[in-house]
């Protein structure tokens, strides 16, 4: 097992290198440069500008500099934003991130398990279609309806919570609220789908028939033995899900006002600022990779029939 | 055997016919497939319908709010009527003899206007567009994008996950390696960097789209292309001395279509839903068109003033949105061999 976990561990950094690669590629081939939407730049100054950032090299000495820099843990400087290192910013911004992911997913994931085991159990009952119509509303509507939905609600016509905004010492963690609702919606909703559907799965198989035949009370039945196998597929979608809401949600920070990574990236997306969208994808390919092998030790861990050697 | 003697044989069910069959018992999804027609029917005839340009604006007529009963002109009586009553409300008095007179006059210079005869059901927008107009229009061009995107990235995912799934050995593994990469990128941003590099339009757009969500497909027929050719009826075609773009398209092309249309339509809402988010950044369609993202973002900013800007395009998409994703499950059942079983 360990051994398995470090060989999947050195294994991160070559799919790292080829990913940085590729996105370094793309990037850099299409058109335009960080300077070409500044106005009123004498070429001159662009030149100089380019020539600081090494922009003048050959690409194939551009890219082996950043990909050195990157290996030492520097992910250099932003094109747009002066007052920091891209570094600085990504320590700044990404526990925000992190906070409303973590809380969010955590949400997401106990109310959708919960809702899609009462499904499963259900099944065909009003209780099951209610709760399958609410989880397709959940996946319909989109994140920047129910945000402002929300907002509308219960700050401006209710006046409970406030509208917008980070923890601060006069609201406390009230502001978290409202975001950790509209970013979990999602998640919640294909995660009950999810869980209902392996859940029915796993009651079909035969060992389930087996624990019934022994007379195994029907709780230990659900929580010993249904849920152990139920739980696998969700643990899967974990992965991929965590990297995504843990980088930010563009919609919800705008909406919500929160200086998280998302809107960040997003603008440096817009602007051409190379070196951000660079980090952007390094920061997210590493959660990912990370979250995925976490992923599958949980994996052997629930289940005795999956074997790493 | 010739024909006739065929068809005096008893008839079994084909598995589209048992799908069909099961798919009819789901009142919910029936229902939703209405939904959807009546949808597609709108938007196909929006033009012929007796509804305002989606284009047009009239300026007098800004935000103004929906109403069934009253035109524009007699709304912005209203709006008048109801600033000059709380000016002097708020100064605890009636009307004053010249305040009446400029409401009198206010309302003869707008009867005289036809312009102000046009009547707007779910109001305006803040050009004085018609926002029913705007909605039927949006859904057009977001159902279209949803089509069009949705039948791009299946195209693709069944030509890399066919190819792969069919010839196997360094193919294989090369082109999932390929998609597995492709995989583990941040798929938004690099929509967002080349709308931005290559500059905003719908084709660039539904490219751009298509471009990066074509990966599960690709893995899906790759399973199916995979479980298919090793199986009997593959190898009897095969035996006989079938060529293989014959295997391909006349074997199993067929046998993989079932899912694959039962994906697309599940891709549909997928594909709008992108494309409302993109618009949510700026970068969706371009006034003066529209489509139910732009509509509901144009509208964010001064939703607690004018509510129903927000509310119908994003009702609008949302029905449409759920009713697209219960057809798509409905089918899915239907064509799952286990319901047989449970139901």
């Amino acid at each position: 097992m360990i051994h398995y976990v470090l060989r999947r561990l050195f294994g991160i950094i070559p799919t790292l290198i080829i990913i940085i690669t590729l996105s370094f590629f793309i990037i850099r081939l299409a058109p335009g440069s960080p300077f070409s939407s500044e106005r009123n730049l004498p070429p001159a100054v662009i030149a100089n500008l380019e020539k600081k950032i090494h922009l003048d090299e050959p690409l194939i000495l551009q890219y082996l500099r950043y990909l050195g820099d990157v290996l030492r843990g520097d992910l250099g400087y932003s094109t747009k934003h002066t007052d920091f290192t891209i570094n600085e910013f990504i320590v700044r911004s990404l526990p925000v991130s992190l906070t409303l992911g973590v809380a969010a997913l955590t949400l997401a994931l106990v109310t959708g398990v919960t809702f899609g085991v009462m499904a499963a159990l259900r099944r065909n009952t009003l209780l099951d279609h209610g709760l399958m119509a609410l989880s397709i509303l959940g996946i319909s509507v989109p994140m920047f309806v129910i945000g402002p939905l929300l907002q509308l609600f219960f700050s401006v016509y209710l006046g409970w919570l406030p509208t917008a905004g980070w923890i601060s010492s006069r609201s406390g963690g009230l502001t978290l609220i409202l975001p950790i609702l509209t970013l979990s919606v999602t998640d919640f909703a294909y995660i009950a789908r999810l869980t209902r559907t392996s859940v029915l799965e796993i009651l079909r198989s035969d060992f389930i028939r087996t624990a019934r035949a022994k007379g195994l009370p029907e709780r230990d039945i659900i929580f010993k033995h249904t849920l152990r196998g139920a739980l696998l597929p969700v643990l899967s979608f974990l992965g991929p899900a965590f990297a995504n809401i843990v980088t930010g949600s563009v919609v919800v920070e705008s909406i919500f006002d929160i200086p998280g990574m998302g809107r960040f990236f997003v603008n440096s997306a817009l602007n051409r600022d190379y070196f951000m969208i660079m980090a952007t994808v390094i920061v997210y390919a590493v959660i990912l990779l990370v979250a995925n092998l976490v992923v599958d030790i949980i994996y052997a861990i629930m289940d005795p029939r999956v074997v790493y050697e | 055997m010739s024909s006739d003697n065929l068809e005096a044989l008893p008839k079994g069910m084909s598995l589209f016919q048992k799908a069909l069959s099961r798919f009819f018992k789901n009142k919910m999804a029936v229902a939703s497939l209405f939904v959807v027609i009546f949808y597609g029917i709108v938007a196909l005839l929006a033009p012929w319908l007796p509804i305002h340009g989606f284009e047009e604006q009239v300026l007098d007529h800004q935000n103004l709010p929906p109403s069934l009963t009253k035109n524009g002109g007699e709304l912005l009586v209203e709006r008048l009527r109801f600033e000059l009553e709380d000016r002097a409300g708020r100064e605890n008095r009636s009307l004053t003899q010249q305040e009446n007179e400029q409401l009198e006059k206010f309302e003869a210079q707008i009867r005289s206007d036809p312009k102000h005869a046009r009547r707007y059901l779910l109001g305006t927008d803040y050009l004085g567009r018609d926002m029913l107009s705007r909605v039927i229009y949006g859904g057009q061009i977001s159902m279209v994008l949803g089509l069009i995107g949705a039948l791009t990235s299946i195209l693709i995912g069944l030509i890399v996950g066919g190819i792969s799934g069919y010839f196997g050995g360094r193919i294989d593994s090369f082109l999932m390696r390929f998609v597995d990469i492709l995989y583990s990128l941040p798929y938004m941003l690099l929509v967002i960097i080349f709308m931005a590099v290559f500059g905003k339009n719908i084709f660039n757009l539904v490219f751009a789209l298509a471009g990066v969500s074509w990966l599960t497909e690709a893995r899906l027929v790759r399973g199916m292309v995979l479980s298919l050719k090793n199986s009997e009826f593959i190898q009897a075609a095969r035996v006989i001395g079938a060529s293989t773009p014959r295997i391909l398209v006349r074997h199993l092309f067929p046998n993989v279509m079932n899912v694959v249309i039962v994906f697309t339509t599940l891709r549909i809402p997928s594909f709008i839903l992108m494309e409302a988010f993109l618009s949510f950044l700026g970068l969706g369609v371009s006034a003066p068109m529209a489509s139910w993202g732009s509509l509901v973002e144009d509208a964010v900013g001064s939703m607690t003033i004018y509510p129903w800007r927000l509310i119908f395009p994003a009702l609008a998409m949302v029905i449409f949105l759920f009713c697209m994703n219960f057809l798509g499950e409905g089918l899915r059942e239907a064509y799952d061999p286990h319901s047989e079983k449970i139901l």
